[in-house]
């Protein structure tokens, strides 16, 4: 009944979608309160509508209700309740569900927490995100129903794909879907603004932490995506530019851009047209993403099926979404012209604006490269492939320059910056890049994006050591305060200042993780069992391996070939690793997948894949002549690098989130709206509300 | 066909929640929050932080002291002015009507008094809070380093602070 009521549920939902799309335009053009009121009224229902689908088809996966069609191909039986409640979001028809809820949840918090503000932006701000929910809901309902019937129930299902059997695959793809539909808020404030008119920098604080919890969401999907990459895809690395992975890094490349540029309107008043720009093309990017993930036009490990029908609705409302941003865009152009100019070359702001150009530069070069095959394709029939060679060609400088900024931004002024003072601030930190480059050439690192890695990370480490000592320092000084007392209250005072160089060192931190590729050590061997293999650390030490033997083992619709490998790490022993080789027998041809080995350090992995193994052993043999199988030996260093990296990106970003920090409002100096003023106490006037400021 | 009557009072439930407004009459708030900033408060705020970046760059010495002195006094007057403009909006917000000795948009005598003094105490603030001993320029209260010449102003309440203030008021 559950699931049936689901379906009921989507149904209902799409009538309340029009009408409340409808009524949020009418009543803001009439200044109509009782049809505003209906239209924020049909997002909350409709985010109830979705719940209730939601788990309308968890419950089916849970009950094993074969006859749904989506339930049967994706789940079985065995499949473990965990993967099972993941199945929402297991497939295309699931995962358009899901992120119709995701868009529904986050449209129903923005308009509660928007009861009483904005007021004037809000109906057109619920109107856009009706449309794009009654646009999920329409697909869910005619194009990817997730709860059509078979018409006969089958007693078992096809079973999850066991790629997508790994705990990240329970993490993953929510995070992704989180960034990504938290992203059609700030998209619709920025729409309303528009056809409103109201550009000041009033709508991008309002939706300043929406598209920072969006670029936090984006970040760590990227990062959990690497990591399941690493450990699940067995090619021995984290990233691959995977069509969909590149899709996943174009919102977050255009995101960042914003959230750097926004600071340039927030302070000066200028960039209105390309921070609105910036707003509707990251939201875009998501749709491309989308298009790119779901279409299966593009050949991805993600490997959902093509289908065109989704191709060409994507495009159709990533077509119809860019000319209405445009037409709004000239519209309003003229109240969106700054009248301010750039002051000094010079300066954070001229910073700000080619950090800007390169990270749009980055997300030009990952869209070229990803639609290339394609493109060729239908131009000349023949397809032409764009590995990592191209993208790490263009990238790689791309990202040292990226770099290279972070650390020069800081240490420039606002408006003008003088050569005197640029060569007091940078004496220091170049010194510390010199010596670097210095020392490691010395050391024998001749590889040049390593050492210019390595260089540059040291220049920006301590551009932020130092911007945090000056600070702690300055700050003790004026307010009396011990050091530690000092450093708490400046990263209070200014959180997304102090918050951003912490993601900033997050960054440096795995950019060296990802220059350690650079000396990875890799040996293949074909091995019998009482076999060694000896693999040298960059760092000096020595590992080997001895091959002790292989192991079979019968899982539903799977086999399993685990090798076992005990390790010495310079004569010493240091435990033992696994690797596997797996059969999915469940689909056909039966499919290999690769489980690797992985034994990390701080600065090192040992990372072990079964490469090829006899197929008898795979057919349940454990007689002693099949014993033989090829193994790939991998030293990655500063591979956990990046899984530091990626923690320390969050905290930083956390900071910028928190509450209370930035520019005060009104409504955070006296209380929440509903709180309203002590009668007994004066009103604040403008002149204490500015002292209220600067205090 | 279970799930036909649960589903009919669900629909049933949603369409009355989502009509109730308009049949009961009852309206979202259209109109401006008091509370929330207006666009010359907005203003205001980004300039007011726009001088706390600039103190800290000087301090971080990352701005000479010309830089710093030009600059300080560009954002005070755009402070200045949004705080004018932030005025002019607020007594016109809080003029009240039926008063026939008073302008439209003008405020009661007494709230006009007090925000007079307030205003004058603050801008007495913002322009003379602290005169440098080094070259007698005036500074806004709260400032360490001199906007004009960049010497380091004495701390509020000090001694010497008292001892540049009386100067200054004698002179």
């Amino acid at each position: 009944m559950i699931p049936a009521l689901g379906e009921f549920a989507l149904w209902i939902a799409l009538p309340i979608s029009i009408w409340g799309c409808v009524l949020a335009f009418l009543g803001g053009r009439w200044n109509r309160g009782d049809l505003v009121l209906s239209a924020e009224r049909s997002t909350y229902a409709i985010t109830i509508l979705f719940v209730i689908a939601s788990i309308g088809i968890i419950t089916a996966f849970m009950r094993d209700q074969f006859q749904y069609w989506y339930v049967y191909n994706y789940s079985s039986t065995n499949l473990h309740p965990f993967f099972k409640f993941a199945g929402l979001w297991a497939g295309q028809r699931g995962s358009l569900l899901f992120w119709g809820l995701n868009l529904s949840l986050f449209s129903s918090l923005a308009v509660w927490m928007n009861r009483s503000r904005n007021r004037d932006l809000m109906p057109y701000m619920n109107g856009v995100l009706l449309a794009f929910i009654g646009f999920f809901i329409s697909i869910s309902l005619f194009v990817t129903p997730p709860f059509e019937q078979l018409g006969f129930t089958p007693a078992d299902g096809r079973g999850l794909n066991p790629q997508l059997q790994n705990y990240w695959m329970t993490i993953h793809p929510p995070t992704m879907y989180v960034g990504f539909t938290s992203f059609n808020v700030p998209f619709a404030f920025a729409i309303s603004a528009l056809m409103v008119g109201r550009l000041d920098a009033r709508w991008i604080q309002a939706t300043r932490k929406w598209i920072l919890t969006s670029w936090f969401f984006l970040t760590l999907a990227i990062i959990f995506g690497m990591r399941w990459a690493y450990e699940e895809l067995g090619w021995g690395g984290f990233w691959f530019w995977d069509p969909v992975e590149n899709a996943s890094l174009l919102p977050w490349l255009v995101a960042t851009a914003f959230l750097h540029s926004v600071m340039i309107q927030e302070s000066r008043g200028m960039l209105k047209v390309w921070n609105m720009g910036l707003v509707l093309l990251t939201f875009l990017m998501t749709i491309f993403a989308t298009f790119l993930t779901r279409s299966g036009l593009i050949e991805s490990v993600h490997s959902f099926a093509q289908n065109l029908t989704i191709a060409w609705i994507f495009l159709g409302c990533m077509g119809i979404t860019g000319a209405v941003c445009l037409v709004l865009i000239v519209w309003r152009y003229p109240v969106l012209v700054s009248e301010r100019q750039f002051e000094s070359a010079l300066s954070r702001e001229s910073a700000f604006l080619l950090n800007n150009l390169v990270l749009l530069g980055a997300a030009f070069a990952v869209i070229w490269g990803t639609m290339f095959p394609l493109l060729t394709e239908g131009l000349t029939g023949s397809k032409v492939a764009v590995g990592p060679p191209f993208f790490n060609q263009v990238n790689i400088p791309i990202g040292l320059i990226l770099l290279a900024l972070m650390g020069i931004g800081p240490v420039i002024a606002w408006r003008k910056a003088s050569a005197r003072n640029l060569k007091k601030n940078f004496l220091l930190p170049v010194a510390v890049f010199v010596s670097t480059a210095a020392v490691l050439f010395s050391a024998g690192v001749r590889h040049p994006y390593a050492l210019l890695t390595f260089s540059i990370g040291a220049f920006v480490l301590t551009i932020i050591v130092v911007e945090f000592w000056k600070g702690t320092r300055a700050r003790a000084r004026i307010e009396r305060e011990n050091a530690f007392t000092a450093f708490v209250h400046l990263v209070r005072r200014n959180r997304r200042r102090w918050g951003g160089y912490i993601v900033h060192v997050g960054v440096v931190v795995m950019f060296m993780g990802f220059a350690g590729s650079a000396f990875n050590r890799e040996v293949r061997q074909s091995m019998v069992p009482g076999d060694s293999v000896a693999v040298d650390s960059p760092f000096g030490h020595e590992y080997v391996l001895t091959y002790q033997g292989l192991s079979t083992t019968l899982v539903p619709s799977m086999r399993q070939a685990i090798a076992l490998f005990s390790v010495e790490k310079d004569g010493v022993p240091a435990g033992s690793i696994t690797t596997q080789r797996q059969l999915n027998l469940a689909v056909s041809p039966p499919q290999p997948i690769s489980e690797v080995g992985i034994r990390s350090t701080f600065v090192e992995d040992l990372y072990l894949i079964l490469a090829t193994v006899d197929d008898e052993v795979l057919l349940g043999s454990n007689e002693p002549e099949f014993q033989r199988a090829t193994f790939q030996f991998q030293i990655n260093p500063l591979v956990p690098w990046i899984w530091y990296g990626g923690l320390v990106i969050a905290a930083g970003a956390l900071i910028g989130l928190w509450p209370g920090a930035g520019v005060p409002t009104r409504t955070s100096r006296l209380g929440s709206g509903s709180q309203r003023r002590d009668t007994s106490t004066p009103a604040p006037t403008p002149r204490s509300d500015a002292a209220a400021t600067l205090g | 066909m279970s799930a036909l009557v649960p589903g009919v009072i669900l629909a049933l439930a949603m369409v009355v929640f989502v009509l109730y407004p308009i049949v009961s009459g009852r309206e979202a708030q259209m109109e401006w929050d008091e509370e929330e900033l207006t666009e010359a408060q907005h203003r205001r705020n980004v300039a007011l932080l726009a001088l706390r970046d600039v103190e800290y760059d000087f301090h971080a010495g990352k701005l000479d002291a010309a830089d710093y002195g030009r600059l300080k006094q560009e954002i005070s007057a755009e402070a200045l002015r949004a705080i004018d403009e932030e005025e002019a909006e607020w007594l016109a917000r809080h003029a009240e009507p039926g008063d026939p000795e008073r302008e439209e948009g003008e405020p009661p005598p007494t709230a006009r008094a007090a925000l007079e003094a307030e205003i004058a105490a603050l801008r007495d603030s913002i322009r003379a809070g602290v005169i440098c001993p080094q070259c007698g320029s005036p500074n806004p209260k709260g400032s360490r380093y001199c906007g004009d010449c960049g010497a380091a102003l004495p701390v509020p309440g000090s001694p010497a602070a008292r001892a540049v203030r009386r100067s200054a008021g004698s002179g």
